[in-house]
């Protein structure tokens, strides 16, 4: 398939997407009187459409920083990093957590960071099983560090554990989703002008030394960007896994491993496969509705798996 | 510093605790080819990386009118051309794409058939050979640089594992950048290759044994001394 026809059954089968899911919910479907169930419904949509578009460039840009296909800011501790970020600020300033909206997505941010940081530090060059085992380690430690976290604070607590199940969408609002969702996008179309490095560090950091790329500086910019994508779809949706591993996968096999071709293509999946997960989650079970964390990985760990089997042989 | 393009002045390099280089100087003029050879591990490569400014060295060192290791990276690659060894890609890219990588599709394309590869332009890279995934990469080294490229070519055994044909078109290459006024530096482990080159560094443990044209430094002792009684430079 060619990028431009997977683009185009790409955004059709987004729109559907898209009207299915504001037409589908608890109370059955349509969109209520003078559309009043479409307005309730329509930050969940746009909440999945953020995350899932930077959970998936945010996968593609690490497989590239990392020249991993493996990589997942998802398995290597990176939104693990970031929920850590919103327990940590939850558990020690509960009150004034929610006085300002940019709070919970700066302590999101600063967890994520940190996690990359270290995953970058000693995760990076090696075996591939390196990056692995350096995020499963710091997913670990993160993990317990927020179910420490939620189990001390009681107000929290549920809060907590529903983000590391990956179930906040249902809690969306216009006023919790705007500015978690324009930094989603925000980090998408920057990390969009690194596909030229991304593909030239794709052949060794000497190599694309040698033709001029500037491997610190397009590393650690992936890094941040990566981080803010991974920190601002937390914010939406909790940690989900997967998808920052099967649109990337997806899209190279649709249209080829050209980072200007890769990072555009795995946003449009990646949003179509969070809100589509989130869509067969409510679907499915409308009045206790699976989490969107949930389906991915029951799609997502099967291909892990694979992709870890091909590699391997 | 002379005026010579590449100046190199007692280069020392340390890695993991263990001298890979030692005290090794050089020149090269605009036109000027150079082999560089010994055995494996002599430091042929780390010397090659450090002319490129890819490693932290001591010693002076001034390429094109710029210390390689200082400057931008952008800048660096306008003044010199690098070609790494053994560049493999994480993904699996199709030959014709390496040329929109570097932004010269055309220009690739030409240096493609040039290099007797044009019919893999649209293979993937696992169905390369080595060397033929050598010279996709050499091709993209050439295209990417502007023409005419008068800055120093580095270029780490560019023609191992190529078939004769192939490895006769690196060297009309290499010729063509030289005949331009680039200064080529070649790491080679082909010495019948380096004795068509103007001047031959043997390199032993980091050292460098001789320096000088081929006749004076591919001698039968010296041969002996660095590689052992066998081998020979008409091989």
């Amino acid at each position: 398939m060619t990028a431009t026809k997977a683009w185009t059954v790409g955004c059709v089968v987004l729109a559907s997407l898209v009207i299915l899911a504001l037409s589908l919910g608890a109370q059955g479907w349509g969109w209520g009187d003078g559309g009043s169930l479409l307005l309730l419904r329509t930050p969940r949509v746009l909440a999945a459409l953020a995350a899932g578009l930077a959970l998936g460039i945010g996968g593609a840009a690490q497989q590239g920083v990392f020249r991993n296909p493996l990589a997942d800011p998802g398995l290597t501790g990176v939104f693990g990093g970031a929920l850590f970020g919103i327990a940590v600020l939850l558990g020690l300033f509960p009150d004034a957590a929610w006085h300002r909206a940019w709070f919970i997505p700066a302590a999101a941010f600063g967890g994520a960071l940190g996690t990359s940081t270290l995953l970058a530090l000693f995760g990076s060059g090696g075996s591939p099983s390196r990056l692995l085992l350096t995020g499963l380690g710091l997913n670990a430690f993160t993990a317990a560090g927020t179910l420490v976290i939620a189990s001390r604070s009681g107000e929290s607590r549920e809060l907590l554990t529903n983000g590391a199940y990956g179930d906040w969408l249902g809690m969306a609002t216009f006023e919790l989703t705007w500015l978690p969702a324009l930094l989603c996008l925000s980090a998408a179309l920057l990390l969009l002008p690194l596909a030229r490095s991304l593909d030239l560090m794709s052949f060794g950091e000497d190599a694309a030394r040698g033709f001029g790329c500037d491997v610190v500086g397009s590393r650690r910019k992936a890094v941040l960007l990566t981080a803010m994508a991974a920190a601002a779809a937390t914010c939406l949706v909790g940690q989900v896994a997967f998808i920052g591993l099967l649109a990337p996968h997806l899209a190279r096999t649709l249209a080829g491993p050209r980072h200007a071709k890769v990072l555009p293509l795995s946003a449009l999946l990646g949003a179509i496969l969070l809100l589509g997960a989130d869509t067969i989650g409510r679907g499915l079970w409308p009045q206790a509705p699976l989490s969107a964390a949930a389906v991915t990985a029951v799609i997502g760990a099967p291909l892990f798996i694979w992709i870890a089997r091909g590699r391997h042989e | 510093m002379s005026d010579a393009l590449i100046n190199a002045l007692g280069l020392g390099i340390e890695l993991a605790g263990r001298r890979i280089i030692d005290g090794v100087s050089l020149s090269a003029d605009r036109g000027q080819t150079i082999a560089v050879v010994g055995p494996n591990g002599a430091g042929k490569t780390t010397l090659l990386r450090a002319l490129a400014g890819l490693l932290p060295s001591e010693g002076e060192l001034e390429v094109a009118g710029y210390d390689p290791r200082v400057i931008d990276a952008k800048t660096c690659a306008q003044t010199r051309a690098y070609c790494a060894q053994k560049p493999v890609s994480a993904w699996n890219y199709r030959v014709s794409d390496l040329g929109n990588i570097v932004g010269e599709p055309a220009g690739f394309a030409d240096w493609l058939e040039k290099l007797h590869l044009g019919e893999f332009a649209d293979r993937r890279l696992s169905e390369l050979s080595g060397g033929e995934q050598k010279g996709a990469h050499l091709a993209m080294t050439f295209a990417a640089l502007a023409e005419p490229f008068d800055g120093a070519m580095l270029l780490d055994e560019p023609a191992a594992a190529l078939d004769l044909g192939r490895q006769e078109a690196v060297r009309q290459a290499i010729r063509f950048f030289a005949q331009a006024g680039a200064a080529c530096v070649i790491a080679t482990h082909d010495l019948s290759f380096a004795k068509q080159c103007d001047t031959v560094i043997v390199l032993s443990e980091g050292r460098l044994i001789a320096a000088g044209e081929p006749t004076s430094t591919l001698t039968p002792e010296i041969i002996s001394e660095v590689w052992g009684a066998a081998a020979s430079p008409s091989r």
